[in-house]
């Protein structure tokens, strides 16, 4: 039953009184008793209020004080019309690559700036709570936690919570005890389904504005753009019987109908940005560069790979989580350099989560690391560097990989600029920097250079491979981004029958992980697994005893990435058939 | 002045008078600070500032730009100081009095006879006030309203007029009316505020109107297709809809509430020599009036026609005072009214309704009466 509208709100002929601060009581009581600070100090006091005036959002005011943020045009359109034709509340569905996390920043740092939000709270998969952390406090300059205790919802007004701890109690009810100034959920097609307690917990939070980030707001049928619009902005579809009625063809729910309208209502809710002609990235170019070990370095890869797999399938059996941890990091670092490797085999020779058996093992196993001198990937790396005549960025995952890299690679009479996180940020600054001089090598640890300017250069060496497959893309994603207008070439090194060469099979062979746009992968590995990530199926995978389970395992896993890169390919198809022109205009 | 050089003059000034020493680089100022501003500004007692976003990390220089934080921490910290202060308007131009009366429309071209009786030290008050009307979003302006305490008389200022030249003075003490004074001008902001408030009302509450009728509708018609659908259904489900609906409206309603606040930034007593002048008026007239060298406005006269008070004024032959805004519309409203040449033919009239000069004929209501209600 409807109430007439005019029973919702005041009566139209009543004046909007201005409310005098109570405070001007004090300043009253105070004034002229003592003797003033001067007219220069009165004069500024003015001149303090009128600079910091807020005049609704006729213009942007905060693209001055992000770091590390290009100015995009698109962005900053997408920022003003939500501020001000959509009123705080949309879908960010721009295409994957297009900075939708810079947009939903940008759209939050206009309000905060405002005082319109002092209370923000942003719902992410658990994956990617430390990734927008970072990315709010060193683009945006936002204070943002990530929710660790119940107490956060209190005290912390800027808060980042995985969408499965939040929505469970008790958390819960902390989060819909308060109201949000702004909500921001990611990866919102998460909320597909408004009988899931993912929909009900987010519509159950008490909001003024919220942005809901989505590359694919239909992954399969469209009561999922439904359910989405409506946790939004219940009634821009109709209701739902209408809905199906008018915007769904057939019985057949994935086929929508009336398409040209459909995208008219959309466009009051939803911004849509794509990749066009003026947009399209440079193409990139993969270079594989297998590496065949030393017989010195084979067989430490061996012995440290059978230590794992030994420790891995103890027969207690009761393996502690941080032992679990330390073979995945000796794994990895074997795969980087017998240099990362040494110091940990040494500290894991007197660690107490292994027996003295193991302890025994390990000793030796360092001294068999520390007697190799020179690493074959680094000498085929120098051969590489001095055929590219050109900038280049080296990555590896591990501080003391870079040391030895740096010396190798000044040997050689590279000009090297060495950035990782034990940098204070004046020197990271420097870093950047020369680089952008007289430095031809970029030489990094996984903080490379995150939300730095690199496009200048266009060659990223990839000295060794995290199992973690965004990190890699992180990487590229330094060059391959808005602004490049080279092509940009991707060189791997890796060491034949190791775990890298597992991951290359899967990521290069099987999905064409390098020809992604940067943003796609995470979409497609979103869909593998819900519950282990991809570096502990590589581990799961790796430490089976038999070579022929490893095979079949990795078979059957790089099987599961094929399907998921075709079920991304097609919700990417359905997603451009709808939602083609939401968006009036192809970024420029 | 681009806005960036506001902002630069304004921060370097500011520091300054919070007795900071400053030495500019090429990009980035180094700045050592008193310790008790140190504190306030969180910063260490010799630091970088930049004012371009891409120098920002170079020897972890604080940036200034809108929304830093380095400069709402400057802000909020010069707010706080320069809250009243007295100044004494000494050495006016010889001629002030003159300027003033032509200024105000009354110069002897215009047969107006001047005579200063005296002229004597008076005080006015000068109010700042920051308005901020929020709703989903937020407006905000400036205002500056002086006060005559001897008079009772309170105007809107200029802001960017608001400083002529003055010497300070702290021997003024607090002024015995200043509460007086003070809600003078609160009275004059609020006139002066009255339309933008109230068409910020308008705007918001049609936006208010725009989504409740959109909750109401979406909700209500999903309870009849409920209904629809299984009429013995559970009576738990449709609770749960309207549940949902009433939250949405008090999310709503919280949304697009609009409020207009003000607050009192800061006040300046000003001492200024103010004239006591008799004007003469074509017809034998005459008017006691006061000038300030401070403001130059006059005080004293109303307008015959609207008894507005707010010149600039222009006197009649016949002795008559009219302000500017009365004589325009006078003069308006005895321009002759010819019938337009027009080869365009008179628009069609509906029967029963009003003649081309009354759409609604004489009985017809006005057009904003019968407008699309567009309040709630």
């Amino acid at each position: 039953m409807s109430l007439p509208a005019t029973e919702a709100s005041p009566p139209a002929d009543a004046s909007l009184s201005l409310q005098f601060d109570a405070a001007d009581a004090d300043l009253l009581a105070r004034a002229f008793r003592t003797p003033g600070d001067g007219p220069r100090a009165w004069r500024l006091n003015g001149e303090a209020h009128r600079i910091s005036l807020i005049d609704g959002f006729d213009r942007l005011l905060a693209w001055p004080s992000l770091r590390g943020v290009t100015r995009y045009p698109h962005q900053e359109k997408t920022c003003v019309r939500v501020l001000r034709e959509m009123r705080g509340r949309a879908i960010l569905a721009d295409e994957v690559g297009l900075g939708k996390t810079i947009e939903a920043g940008l759209i939050l740092k206009e309000y905060a700036i405002r005082g319109l939000v002092h209370r923000a709270l942003i719902l992410t998969p658990a994956s990617l709570t430390g990734q927008w952390r970072e990315e709010m406090e060193a683009k945006f300059d936002l204070p943002f936690a990530v929710l660790r205790s119940l107490r956060d919802w209190e005290e912390r007004p800027f808060l980042i919570a995985s969408i499965d701890k939040a929505k469970r109690p008790p958390h819960r009810a902390a989060a819909q005890g308060r109201p949000w100034d702004l909500v921001i959920v990611d990866e919102a097609h998460r909320l597909r389904n408004r009988l899931s307690v993912n929909w009900r917990f987010v519509a159950g939070v008490s909001k003024k504005y919220m942005l809901l980030l989505t590359a694919t707001p239909v992954q399969n049928d469209m009561d999922e753009l439904f359910n989405l619009v409506s946790l939004l902005k219940p009634g821009a579809l109709q209701t739902y019987d209408r809905f199906l009625e008018r915007y769904v063809g057939s019985s057949d729910r994935r086929v929508p109908a009336h398409v040209p309208e459909l995208r008219d209502r959309l466009r009051d809710v939803m911004v849509r940005n794509r990749r066009g002609i003026a947009f399209t990235l440079p193409p990139r170019r993969v270079h594989s560069l297998p590496v065949r070990l030393s017989p010195a370095e084979r067989r430490l890869y061996d012995d440290v790979t059978e230590f794992v797999r030994d420790a891995y399938w103890s027969a207690s059996g009761r393996m502690s989580w941080a032992a679990r941890l330390t073979l995945i990091v000796l794994q990895r670092e074997i795969g980087s350099s017998t240099f990362a490797v040494a110091e940990t085999l040494g500290r894991l020779s007197t660690s107490p989560l292994f027996g003295l058996e193991e302890r025994e093992r390990l000793e030796a196993l360092q001294a068999d690391a520390r007697a190799i001198a020179t690493n074959v990937k680094a000498t085929h790396l120098v051969a590489f560097l001095r055929s590219l005549g050109e900038k280049a960025l080296v990555f590896t995952q591990y501080l003391r990989t870079l040391r030895y890299l740096q010396g190798v690679l000044e040997a050689d009479g590279h000009r090297v600029a060495a950035y990782h996180g034990g940098l204070a940020p004046a020197a990271k600054d420097a870093a950047v920097h020369a680089f952008r001089g007289d430095r031809d090598i970029f030489l990094s640890t996984e903080a490379g250079g995150e939300g730095r300017n690199l496009q200048f250069a266009r060659t990223v060496v990839n000295y060794d491979l995290p199992w973690n497959p965004l990190r890699i893309e992180q990487r590229i994603g330094r060059v391959h981004r808005l602004g490049q207008d080279r092509e940009v070439y991707v060189v791997n090194l890796w060491a034949r029958d190791t775990v890298e060469a597992y991951l290359m099979e899967l990521l290069d062979r099987k999905i064409h992980m390098f020809e992604l746009v940067v943003g796609e992968l995470d979409l497609i590995l979103g869909t593998l697994d819900e519950r282990r990530s991809f570096e502990d199926l590589m581990m799961e995978i790796w430490t089976l005893r038999q070579a022929e389970e490893r095979r079949a395992a990795l078979r059957q896993l790089g099987d599961a990435l094929v399907r998921a890169r075709a079920q991304y390919d097609r919700m990417q198809e359905r997603n451009d058939e709808i939602l083609r022109d939401v968006s009036d205009e192809v970024p420029a | 002045m681009s806005e960036a050089d506001i902002l630069r003059s304004f921060v370097l000034e500011a520091l300054a008078d919070l007795g900071a020493t400053l030495s500019n680089d090429a990009s980035l100022v180094w700045v050592t600070v008193p310790e008790a501003i140190r504190l306030d500004l969180e910063v260490p007692s010799t630091f970088a500032l930049t004012f371009d976003p891409t120098r920002s990390g170079e020897f972890e220089a604080e940036l200034v730009a809108p929304g830093s934080y380095f400069l709402e921490k400057l802000i909020s910290l010069v707010t706080r100081r320069g809250r009243w202060d007295s100044i004494r308007c000494e050495n006016p131009a010889a001629d002030w009095v003159s300027i003033a009366l032509v200024e105000a429309g009354l110069a002897p071209e215009a047969g107006v006879a001047a005579q200063v009786q005296e002229t004597q030290e008076t005080m006015f008050l000068l109010f700042s006030f920051r308005v901020t009307l929020v709703s989903d979003e937020k407006r905000e302006a400036f205002h500056q309203i002086a006060v005559s305490p001897s008079t009772g008389a309170g105007w809107e200022v200029d802001p960017a007029r608001a400083e002529p030249g003055g010497i300070p003075d702290d021997r003024v003490g607090p002024p015995p009316d200043l509460e007086s004074a003070y809600r003078i001008a609160t009275e004059v902001l609020r006139k002066s505020s009255r339309d933008v408030a109230d068409r910020f009302r308008t705007a918001s509450l049609r936006l208010l109107e725009e989504e409740v009728r959109r909750i109401f509708g979406y909700f209500d018609r999903t309870i009849e297709e409920i209904r629809g659908a299984d009429p013995d259904g559970s009576q738990d489900l449709l609770l749960a809809v309207q549940g949902e609906r009433d939250r949405r409206l008090t999310e709503t309603l919280e949304r697009f509430d609009p409020k207009a606040t003000a607050s009192l930034c800061a006040i300046r007593a000003i001492l200024t020599p103010t004239a006591r002048i008799r004007l003469g008026f074509p017809g034998g007239r005459s008017a006691d009036v006061s000038i300030d060298a401070w403001s130059g406005r006059l005080n004293g006269l109303s307008c015959d026609a609207c008894q507005g008070t707010e010149g600039p004024w222009r006197p009649g032959a016949g002795g008559e005072i009219r302000c500017a805004t009365c004589d325009l519309t006078r003069a308006a409203s005895v321009r002759p009214r010819g019938r337009p040449r027009s080869g365009t033919p008179p628009r069609g009239r509906r029967a029963g309704r009003g003649t081309a000069r009354s759409p609604g004929g004489s009985k017809g209501r006005s057009r904003a009466a019968s407008a699309p209600h567009r309040g709630p």
